[in-house]
Parts: C-alpha cells; sequence; structure tokens
C-alpha cells in the first residue's frame, strides 16, 4: 500500500469522523472507518498503468488459491449449521457470530481482486463428486462472477445488519438463514457443474421461503409459497433439459459429464423448422433453460410473483432478493443460455429483445407509476431496471453485455439501498403508502438526501452508477446485430424506458417528501446512527462506480469479450450454415469443434481416455476439428480418417464447401476446413486463408484429451 | 444344508429365527395381572413391550448387515444357492430388496417402541406381526415363480392387515383394517387367477419358463391355433398387472391407501408405505422383466409398456392433486406415498428401452423414498403425544416454535420427498428422470418433474404450519412426545437422507448392479 493511498484513507477518515453533526464518538469513528475503508479500496485497485508486471503474469493462474472459492461457500454454510447450536438466548452471540462470518466471507472474496481477471477461469477447484455419472464439484470464477461474488459478499452483512435492527423474533432462524443463503448464492455464482449449479440454485430457495414466510408482513404465506412454486417450475424444466444435455453428450462421446465447460461443446440439433423453430431440440432446451431464468429475473409475464414477494418480505430479504437473487435469472441466462445454445438464442433474441422493452421496461415502468405502496414501487422498478439488464444480453455486444454486467452491480446497489430506505419509514410509521406521507423532507432532511441519492442512481442520472450501465446498454443495443433491422427501434425503446423511470421515480419523490407536511408525521425522527451506517457503503458504491467505471469494467471485460467472441462464432456458424440451401438440416447433435473456443476456456473440464480406436464418426469429429487447416499431417493419415472429417467439417461449413463434400481426400478436407474456420469467424478470414502453413503445426497430435483446443483462430477478438 | 445355501439363506433365516426368538421372549417377558386388582380397561394395552422393540430392530438391522454382506461376498460366488430356483432366487436384486426392506422394518420397529405404549396399545404382537410379514416380503422379492410368489404375497399381506386394525379401540382403524383385507384378498384372487391363466396357456409357472413360452408364442402369433393362447396370455398379463398395481397402490387401484394409511398406528403406516411398497415393486420388477421380458410384451404397441406408462400418468397427476386438498397430514402422506408410485412406475417403464439403467432408477427412487417416508412418519410420532396426536396440518401449527429439533427434521424429510438438494429425494427423482429421457420417454419425465411442482405445494404447506403459523387461541396443543426410539429412527433416517444426498455415488453403483438381467 502506497503512501498516498494512506494518506487519502485518513483524510477520508476525518471527512467521515467530523463532518456529520451530533453523533457520538462511537458513531463518528464508525462512519470515519466507512469511508476510509471505502477510499483505500477504490485506491488499491486502482489499475496501474505502469506494473505491466502483474499483466503479464495473470495468464498463469497457478499462483491463485484454489480453495479460495470452496471456502467462500462453505464458510457461510459450515456458519450457518453451527448457529443452530447456538443457544437461543444468546441473542448478541448469533448476531456477532453472524456477523464474524460474514465479515470473514467478505474479507476473503476482497482477496479476489488482487487477481488481473485475465480471459477464462480463475481459482479453478475441481474434485469427483459422483463418479457414475460425471458429476464433479468444480467451481471457478472469471471476471463475470467475480464482481457478483463481490455484490453478494457486500450486500449480505448490510442486510442483515439492517435486519438485526427491526427484527427481535426468532434471531436463530434469521442468522442461519441469512448466512445459509449468502453461501448457496456465492456457491451458484461460481458452479460450472450443471448438477452443482441446480443444487445451489434450488437449496438458496428454502432460506428465502423462510425468510418471507416467517417475518414477512400480512399475506406472507401466499407470497412464500408463490416465490417458491415459481422457481420450482422453472428449475424443473431446466433440470430436464441439463439430463437431456447431459444424454446427448453421452451419446456423442459416450462419457457421462454434467460439466458446463465439456457440455458448452454439444451442438443440438436445430432440425425441424417449422412452428417459428420451436420444435427442434435446441430451441425446447433453450427454452427449459431460459423460462427457469426469466421466471428469476423476472421477465414479463412470468413476473407476478415478485411484487408479492418484495412487499410481504422484511427489509433484509427484500434487499437480498432483489440485489442479489434476481442476478440468478440475468447471471444464468448469460452463462448458461447463451452458452449452451448459442444458435437459439441469438434467433429469438429479437422477440425477447422486445419483450424485454415492452412488457419490463416500459409497461412494468408505467405500472410502478400507478402504485400507491412505495415499496411495490421499487419492486416494479426492479422489473423494469432488469428489463435492461436483459437486453444488453439479448443484444449481445460487447459494450452492451458489459454495461449488462455493470447493471447487475448497480441495481444490487441501488435497489437495495431504496429497500432499506422503505424499511426505514416503514419501522417508523409501519406504513408504506405514498398518501400517509408528504413533506417529511421537513423532519427528515438527511433521510431525504440519502433517498435522493439512491433515487437517482436508479433513474440513472450521470455521476451516478445507474447512469453507466444504462448507457452501455442503449449503446449496445443500438450497433447489436442479433437485433436485426429493429435494433434502432430496441435502443429508442429503451431510452424512453429511462424517461419513464424519471417519471415515476421522481413523482414518488416529490409525493412523499415534499410539499405540505401532515401533521401527523410531525414528529418523525430523522434518519438513526444504526441506518446510516448500513446505508453509507452503499451510498459510497453509487459514486465509486458513477465516477470509476473502469475499475469495474476492466476486470470483468476480458471475461465478457471471450463470452461475447464464442457465443458469436457459434451463432454464426449456424446461421450461415442455415442460410445455404445446399446443406442439409441438422437433424443429429454433434460437438462443436474446439477451435471455436478459446483455450482457457477449457481451463478445468473434465478429461477422459483416449476411446477405443473404433470410436463413432461424432468422435472423430472433435478430433479432426481440433486440426483446422492441417494439410500436411492430414494427408499421411488413413484415407478412412480423412473421409470422417471430410463428413464431419462439411456439417459445419459454409454454402461454398458443400459441394466438395463428396470427395473424401485429405487434401480437399483440410480445405474445407479452412473456408469453414473463414466462415465461422469473419474477422480472422483473412488471417486463416493467408496463413495455412502456420496454423498448421499447431495442430494437437492425434488424440488429445477430450476437450483441449487449438488456438481458436476467430474465438479472440470480434467486433 | 450346506454352507453356501445356509449363507445365502442368511438374511432371511437372520429374520425368521430372531422373530420366533423374540415371539418367546415376549410371552415370558409378559407380566401376569396382578391378583385382587379391579380389571383394567380392555382396550387399554398397557405392556413392556418397547425391549420387544429394540430386540426387532436389532434382529432387522442385522438382516440387513448380513444381506449386505451376502452382496459383498458376492451371491455369485454361491452356486449351491441355485438349488432353490426358481422358487427363491438369490441374486443381488433379492438382496438389494432385502435390505432396503429390513432397514424400513427396523425403522417402522424403533417408531413402534415409542409409539405403541404412549398410545396404549402396547401389546408384543406387533413385532412378530411385523417380522413375518418382512419374511413375506423377502420370500416375495427372491420368488420367480408364481407359487412362491403367491406364497410371500399372502404371508406379507397377512400381517398387515392385522396390524392395520392394530388399535383396537379405534373404529377407524378397523374400518381401515377390514377395507384394506377385503380390497387386499380381491386383488390377490386376481393375481391368482391370472397366474393359473398364464398356466394354461403356457404350461409354466416359473417366471423364467412362461418368458420363454411367450416368445414362442408371439413368433406363432399368426397361426390361428395359437392366437387364443395369445388372448389368455394377454388376459393374465393384465390381470397380474392389475393385482400388483393394487399393491403398490396405483391409480385407480389406490382407493384403500388412504383408509389404510390414516387407520393403522403410524409405524404400521410407515412400515406399508416403505416395506410393503418395495416388496410390490420387486413382485412388478420380476414379473414383468422376469415373466415377459420377450420383445412383444415389452413392445409399445402390444405389450405391458403403454399400460405402465397410463398407470405413471394418472398415479403421478390423481395422487399429487387429490393430496393437496387433504386436511390431514397423515392422510396427505399417505397420497404422497401413492404419488411416488408414480414416479416409480416411471422408472419402471423405463426399463422397456435401458432396463439396467431403468431398474437402477427403480431401486435407488425405492432405497431414498424408504428413508424419507419412514422419516416423514417418525416425524409425525415424533410430533404428537397421548391424546394429542399429531394429524392435520393446525395440530403442528407452530411447532418450529416449540421443538425446532422436531420441525427440522420433519422438514428435510419433506424437503427430500419433494426433490430439494441437496437430499436423497432430489437425486432418485434425477436418476429417474435421467433413466426416462435416456429411453425417450421425454413426456413422461416432464410430467413427472412438472407433478413434483405440484407436490412441493403440499409438503410446504406443512412447513407453512410449523414455521409461519401459530395454533388458533385455545386450540389443543399437539405436544411431542419423549422417546428415545423415536428420537434414533429419526435421526438415523436423517443421516441416510443427508448421506445418500450428498454422496449417492455407492449406493447408485450398487442399485444399478443390482438390476436383474
Amino acid at each position: 500500500m502506497s503512501v498516498s493511498t494512506v494518506f487519502l484513507a485518513f483524510a477520508a477518515f476525518l471527512v467521515g469522523a467530523f463532518v456529520p453533526q451530533s453523533k457520538s464518538t462511537k458513531q463518528r469513528v464508525g462512519l470515519g472507518l466507512v469511508a476510509a475503508a471505502a477510499v483505500a479500496l477504490i485506491a488499491g485497485l486502482w489499475p496501474d498503468p505502469n506494473d505491466a508486471k502483474t499483466l503479464a503474469k495473470a495468464v498463469d493462474t497457478s499462483g491463485e488459491w484454489r480453495y479460495q472459492l470452496t471456502s467462500l461457500i462453505f464458510v457461510p454454510i459450515l456458519g450457518s449449521i453451527a448457529v443452530l447450536f447456538l443457544p437461543r438466548q444468546g441473542l448478541t452471540t448469533m448476531r456477532y457470530f453472524a456477523y464474524g462470518v460474514m465479515g470473514l466471507t467478505f474479507v476473503v472474496s476482497l482477496y479476489m481482486l488482487k487477481t488481473p481477471m485475465t480471459q477464462g477461469w480463475h481459482f479453478v477447484h475441481t474434485k469427483t463428486w459422483i463418479p457414475g455419472l460425471g458429476i464433479r464439484y468444480h467451481v471457478a470464477a472469471d471476471g463475470i462472477s467475480l464482481w457478483l461474488i463481490l455484490l453478494t459478499t457486500f450486500i449480505t452483512p448490510i442486510a442483515a445488519f439492517a435486519s438485526f435492527g427491526s427484527i427481535k423474533t426468532r434471531v436463530k432462524e434469521l442468522c442461519f438463514a441469512f448466512l445459509f443463503l449468502e453461501g448457496t448464492m456465492i456457491g451458484a455464482f461460481v458452479a460450472l457443474d450443471l448438477f452443482l449449479f441446480y443444487v445451489f440454485f434450488e437449496a438458496m430457495l428454502v432460506p428465502m421461503y423462510l425468510m418471507i414466510g416467517i417475518w414477512g408482513g400480512a399475506e406472507k404465506i401466499k407470497a412464500a409459497i408463490k416465490f417458491f412454486l415459481y422457481t420450482m417450475f422453472g428449475s424443473m424444466l431446466m433440470l430436464a433439459a441439463i439430463v437431456y444435455l447431459v444424454w446427448t453428450h453421452q451419446k456423442i462421446t459416450g462419457e457421462y459429464t454434467f460439466d458446463y465447460l465439456a457440455l458448452s461443446r454439444v451442438q443440438l440439433p436445430t432440425a425441424p423448422k417449422f412452428f417459428f423453430n420451436l420444435l427442434n431440440p435446441q430451441a425446447i432446451c433453450f427454452w427449459a433453460f431460459s423460462i427457469a431464468f426469466f421466471i428469476k429475473v423476472p421477465m414479463w409475464p412470468v413476473h407476478t410473483w415478485l411484487p408479492d414477494a418484495h412487499v410481504q418480505a422484511p427489509t433484509g430479504g427484500s434487499v437480498i432478493l432483489a440485489a442479489v437473487m434476481l442476478k440468478f435469472g440475468t447471471y444464468g441466462y448469460m452463462r448458461f443460455s447463451m452458452g449452451l445454445f448459442p444458435y437459439a438464442a441469438a434467433d429469438y433474441a429479437p422477440h425477447v429483445a422486445g419483450i424485454a422493452i415492452l412488457g419490463g421496461i416500459v409497461w412494468a415502468a408505467l405500472v410502478a407509476w400507478k402504485q400507491d405502496d412505495v415499496k411495490k414501487l421499487i419492486a416494479y422498478s426492479s422489473v423494469a431496471h432488469l428489463g435492461y439488464i436483459m437486453l444488453g444480453l439479448f443484444g449481445a455486444t460487447p459494450a452492451g453485455m458489459q454495461g449488462a454486467v455493470l447493471q447487475m452491480v448497480n441495481h444490487g446497489i441501488s435497489t437495495g439501498a431504496l429497500f432499506l430506505l422503505v424499511g426505514v419509514i416503514y419501522d417508523r410509521k409501519h406504513t408504506r403508502l405514498v398518501k400517509d406521507y408528504g413533506g417529511i423532507a421537513k423532519v427528515m432532511p438527511v433521510y431525504t438526501t440519502l433517498f435522493l441519492i439512491a433515487t437517482f442512481a436508479s433513474v440513472g442520472v450521470p455521476g451516478t452508477n445507474g447512469f453507466v450501465g444504462e448507457f452501455m446498454v442503449i449503446m449496445g443495443t443500438y450497433g447489436a446485430v442479433d437485433l436485426g433491422n429493429f435494433a434502432g427501434f430496441h435502443a429508442v425503446g429503451a431510452a424512453f424506458g429511462v424517461i419513464l423511470a424519471a417519471v415515476y421515480m421522481l413523482s414518488v419523490v416529490q409525493k412523499v417528501f415534499f410539499g405540505k407536511l401532515d401533521p401527523k408525521n410531525r414528529d418523525l425522527t430523522d434518519i438513526s446512527p444504526r441506518e446510516t451506517l448500513a446505508l453509507a457503503p452503499l451510498v459510497v458504491m453509487i459514486f465509486v462506480i458513477g465516477f470509476f467505471p473502469s475499475i469495474f469494467l476492466s476486470r470483468m471485460e476480458p471475461s465478457v469479450r471471450l463470452l461475447q467472441s464464442q457465443y458469436r462464432v457459434v451463432a454464426e456458424s449456424q446461421k450461415n450454415r442455415d442460410a445455404s440451401p445446399s446443406t442439409p438440416p441438422v437433424t443429429e447433435a454433434m460437438l462443436l469443434p474446439e477451435r471455436f473456443f478459446s483455450p482457457a476456456f477449457f481451463a478445468g473440464a473434465p478429461t477422459w481416455p483416449e476411446p477405443e480406436p473404433e470410436a463413432p464418426a461424432a468422435a472423430a469429429t472433435a478430433k479432426a476439428a481440433s486440426v483446422p487447416a492441417a494439410s500436411a499431417t492430414a494427408a499421411a493419415r488413413p484415407a478412412t480418417r480423412g473421409s470422417a472429417s471430410a463428413a464431419a467439417s462439411t456439417s459445419l461449413a459454409p454454402p461454398s464447401s458443400g459441394s466438395v463434400s463428396a470427395s473424401g481426400s485429405a487434401a480437399t478436407t483440410a480445405s474445407v476446413s479452412a473456408s469453414a474456420v473463414a466462415s465461422s469467424a469473419p474477422s480472422a478470414s483473412a488471417r486463416a486463408s493467408a496463413q495455412p502453413a502456420a496454423s498448421a503445426p499447431r495442430g494437437r497430435p492425434p488424440r488429445p484429451p477430450h476437450p483441449r483446443p487449438a488456438p481458436a483462430p476467430g474465438g479472440g477478438q470480434n467486433p | 444344508m450346506s454352507t453356501q445355501l445356509l449363507l445365502a439363506l442368511s438374511p432371511v433365516l437372520v429374520v425368521v429365527f430372531g422373530g420366533a426368538a423374540l415371539m418367546i421372549v415376549e410371552v415370558l417377558a409378559r407380566k401376569p395381572a396382578p391378583a385382587g386388582q379391579p380389571l383394567k380397561d380392555p382396550l387399554v394395552d398397557e405392556g413392556t413391550s418397547s425391549e420387544i422393540a429394540l430386540g426387532t430392530a436389532i434382529t432387522l438391522l442385522a438382516g440387513a448387515v448380513v444381506a449386505l454382506g451376502v452382496w459383498m461376498y458376492g451371491p455369485e460366488n454361491l452356486p449351491e444357492a441355485k438349488s432353490l430356483a426358481p422358487y427363491f432366487v438369490i441374486d443381488r436384486f433379492t438382496l438389494f430388496f432385502s435390505f432396503v426392506m429390513c432397514f424400513g422394518g427396523a425403522l417402522a420397529a424403533l417408531l413402534a417402541g415409542g409409539y405403541l405404549p404412549e398410545h396404549r396399545i402396547d401389546r408384543g404382537e406387533f413385532y412378530p406381526l411385523l417380522t413375518f410379514s418382512l419374511v413375506g416380503a423377502i420370500v416375495l422379492a427372491g420368488a420367480a415363480d408364481l407359487l412362491s410368489l403367491f406364497l410371500g404375497l399372502e404371508t406379507m399381506s397377512l400381517g398387515v392387515y392385522c396390524l392395520t386394525g392394530f388399535r383396537r379401540g379405534s373404529a377407524r382403524s378397523t374400518e381401515a383394517a377390514v377395507k384394506y383385507f377385503l380390497l387386499g384378498s380381491f386383488a390377490a384372487a386376481i393375481t391368482v387367477y391370472g397366474g393359473a391363466l398364464l398356466y394354461g396357456a403356457t404350461g409354466h409357472t416359473d417366471l423364467e419358463g412362461i418368458r420363454a413360452a411367450v416368445k414362442t408364442l408371439a413368433s406363432q402369433s399368426s397361426d390361428p391355433a395359437m392366437k387364443s393362447r395369445v388372448a389368455i396370455v394377454i388376459i393374465g398379463m393384465v390381470l397380474l398387472v392389475a393385482g400388483i398395481a393394487f399393491k403398490i397402490s396405483a391409480v385407480p387401484f389406490h382407493m384403500w391407501t388412504p383408509d389404510a394409511y390414516e387407520g393403522a398406528p403410524t409405524p404400521a403406516t410407515s412400515f406399508m408405505a416403505v416395506s410393503v411398497k418395495a416388496a410390490a415393486f420387486a413382485m412388478l420388477l420380476r414379473v414383468l422383466i422376469g415373466g415377459f421380458g420377450d420383445p412383444a410384451s415389452m413392445s409399445w404397441s402390444a405389450g405391458w409398456p403403454p399400460v405402465v406408462a397410463g398407470l405413471a400418468i394418472l398415479t403421478m397427476t390423481v395422487a399429487n392433486f387429490v393430496a393437496g386438498r387433504q386436511e390431514s397430514v397423515k392422510r396427505m402422506l399417505a397420497y404422497s406415498s401413492v404419488a411416488h408410485a408414480g414416479y416409480l412406475l416411471v422408472g419402471v417403464a423405463s426399463t422397456v428401452r435401458s432396463s439396467a439403467d431403468g431398474q437402477g432408477s427403480v431401486l435407488f427412487y425405492l432405497l431414498t423414498y424408504t428413508f424419507s417416508t419412514a422419516g416423514a412418519f417418525g416425524a409425525l410420532v415424533l410430533c404428537g403425544s397421548r391424546g394429542k396426536e399429531a394429524v392435520s396440518y393446525e395440530d403442528l401449527a407452530g411447532i418450529g416454535k416449540r421443538h425446532p429439533a422436531a420441525a427440522a427434521a420433519f422438514s428435510l424429510f419433506l424437503l427430500s420427498l419433494a426433490g430439494v438438494p441437496p437430499t436423497a429425494g432430489f437425486f432418485g427423482k434425477l436418476y429417474i428422470v435421467k433413466a426416462s429421457l435416456g429411453a425417450g420417454l421425454n413426456v413422461l419425465s416432464v410430467l413427472l418433474l412438472l407433478n413434483s411442482v405440484v407436490a412441493a405445494y403440499y409438503y410446504l404447506r406443512v412447513l407453512v404450519y410449523m414455521y409461519m403459523k401459530e395454533p388458533a387461541a385455545g386450540a389443543p396443543l399437539a405436544v411431542p412426545m419423549k422417546s428415545g426410539y423415536v428420537t434414533a429412527a429419526v435421526i438415523l433416517a436423517a443421516a441416510a437422507v443427508l448421506y445418500v444426498g450428498l454422496w449417492p455415488g455407492s449406493s447408485l453403483e450398487m442399485a444399478l448392479r443390482a438390476a436383474l438381467s
């Protein structure tokens, strides 16, 4: 830590400690520490342009502590079990124990920031779990999950802190629920085995269900059951699709695996093309996954559980639900729906983007405008904000997707702050109706200021975090190839939503805080130090992200780019294939060639021993495709293998190569493969055709362990 | 008797001799009524049988362990055991079922040790009835001949009929026993009739012979003389399947289940839901795979698969929707066990195209179902005490606050039944889905998963009452009982549910190896 950092932190401490009026010493020190920690964090993370050494060795992940993520998952889970054995009467013990576990998790998660997140997976930890089905414990983080983990470890203590202030009953269960939730949420963000992901995805429902049902409002039971059943319905569909995918992989390669990395290579058939393309396996599986995630997001029309759950949940539950849990919908769509079914995702993107804008951004905004319950209004505003995130993902441009990931964090912070703020007045008046307030800025000035800051962040005023995310999403949408000719309209619709957000948020601010003060509210006390302490980190983060978004964007960019380019390469190779009338439709599932993926992507993927020589043709595909344009080596191969690879490569080849598929000669095969590369990665076509000799020696020896990719000519950059 | 034969038969022998010995012990330990005291209420039974409960549980656990031991030794290393075939086949299939059923029976015996004295129906007969019924169940699992199959079926059923009516003072219990007995005898008659027709058409009572004969018949079915015999075989098969469907309580043969399950004392209910159901599935698999495993009977156009698939859909859907409307938790669990029979039938249907995988999924599911169901009934027993038995949802209101451990255990078992990871029930369901998707039964597996969403509703309702509601003012409170036996059973089941849920590898492998060829 440099001298300037210490100096800055000390300055922030002084500001935090001396600026507030009429606070006790303890509170001053607390506020000062929060300020100093925030500054130290920013200063410590500032990317140092002179430090090329860290960036150079960043590709090497061997120095990372491999139990990093495992400890992040299991420290809270074990803590939650330990809480059950603490004495019920010791409220303070339990609370401090929970704080301790959460604080430890937060510190451990901060340690991850030391790693510059380069492309591919970091902190990979794998372990065989159920060998019979190829299920492994496989966790890893990249630049996308990094921020979501930090969001989780950052928000959970705040939510717990706020809850302990207002909830005095059944504290033991509350501590259990918070800790268990934290562990399972982190687990779901880092799981790369679909089985493991599913386990965490489902297991987190139980504590949230208890949280809504035990400490919720008047309609808590209905809301809790609705929440559980909605999510479970979606995840059951997803489970069926997961198992189908596993079976398909087993049919092609003879190996069971639930690993996301291995399953990414499975290309499900897209063949029956009637009835809106809905009846082919790829589309069905895409929808099975996506419906599960759309429910979680939630997107119109499966969003109806959200207002109920939010309104009924206690403040802490609402914060966690909005800030972290909804992100599983967007994160899951990004990682799994787009990663496993790129073609179907690209195919449906314009339509679902339309739903995200009309049903999410515009319609939810209009509904929010009409709400007279502040919490319900914020719940609907969540639906609208998550519409932006989904739009950024549907557009699938680098800018849009980065904006989407940033917006996931932003929404967590600003909506979390808003829910905390609503909880503050609810604790005082036990009503959330707009009409019960009015003019309270006169009696609660500090509260009003904080509320306005959170509102501005939510609306997206420049200088706050919301502006950066939404701006990037709209920018990305405008240039989105996937959205076709309507990308411009999509962008305009999204921009219109920003105006609507201002309308509903500012109108509620006006009605609640300004105007005439109701005499009943004359004795409202301003926000307490405890509540300020809970809100302070969030408010600080609003400005940190608003002014210095590059801290966040620079860490996530390589990962987002990798995901985006792979998505584009696979989706476009399919599209080109579809566009040509001469190639037959894909009716059989197959493995995508390894060259579609970056080598970094397969770090930690399962490997299998070499199969028998008479492996099925599909297995040969992988091998043949891993040697693109390997003219010299291919010529030396037996004729049978040459013909197998000819068939295999033409199945993915562009129209121009369809005519040569009849030829079995190895030399032709090579040229076919070369043109396949060219078509799948337009930007790299010149390079691929100009330097066939250069890429030839890079071909792998005859049998690499299953998904060990060759360097991807088109996998790197794509506009 | 040679050593090999003794070793092969040891799981049955342990249970038989243990049961007989315990019966003698029970008679000797019975205290004579003190002279000169006024005659007590004849409907109040206050025996001292709870030690017998422990003995029974140990005997049955010993049976399970011995079955495991024979499994380790390998039944293929005991060639002399083949001399009993086809009347009693000792293969991995039989051993797996012996293990599951003995474990289920042991849990039921432990529950009874706490339940019977608490509710003053403490008579020593309960344990021999249970033990010998279990012997019938093991015989049933090993029977590859219609004669011994019927023998096992009746031995098992007779004991269970008595257990159902064990609460003499309760009209409900008696009614349930009579209902169960009448319908059960009727179903047994149907089974026998089906077997008789099969014997008439094929000349065999052993399943292997029937299979061979049916195969020959199917190849000659164009011959007009053979046509009538084919018809008889089909009628016999349908009758046999109907009889078995009654035992596994598949819709529409399930009418007795809720009444019998509700009327019987809860440990007996647990035994019926667990061991008896497992035995019935063993019988179903033996008959369908062993007897009708030829390509013609296994075809979707002319064989049993569409029947089983139809039964599965009906069973899952009807049972789940009816269970959601129950007001009694015990009755809800009864319907839920019917629904689980439906899920298991999906696994049976998927044996058509992937035999080992389909059977393995059924066997593994039975294992997980045994732990979760026995545990759920155990937790229900634990939540009530004399005169204050937990029956309806309202009885459970607020248990989560007053008795957190009992409520937590109950929640665990219900979540396992609902199929929430990381419990055993989830993995069982996953494996059935995997097997049925592998067999191409996409619609069936999606229906199964959607059904489990419906099921989640009523399982969660229990959690709602336990954790989120307070008992109405003045309502009678269910007071949890204090019993080491019941607690032990619940802890045992909970440990099993978590262990199989987190590390299903080895038990899954066993289930797959146990499949019939």
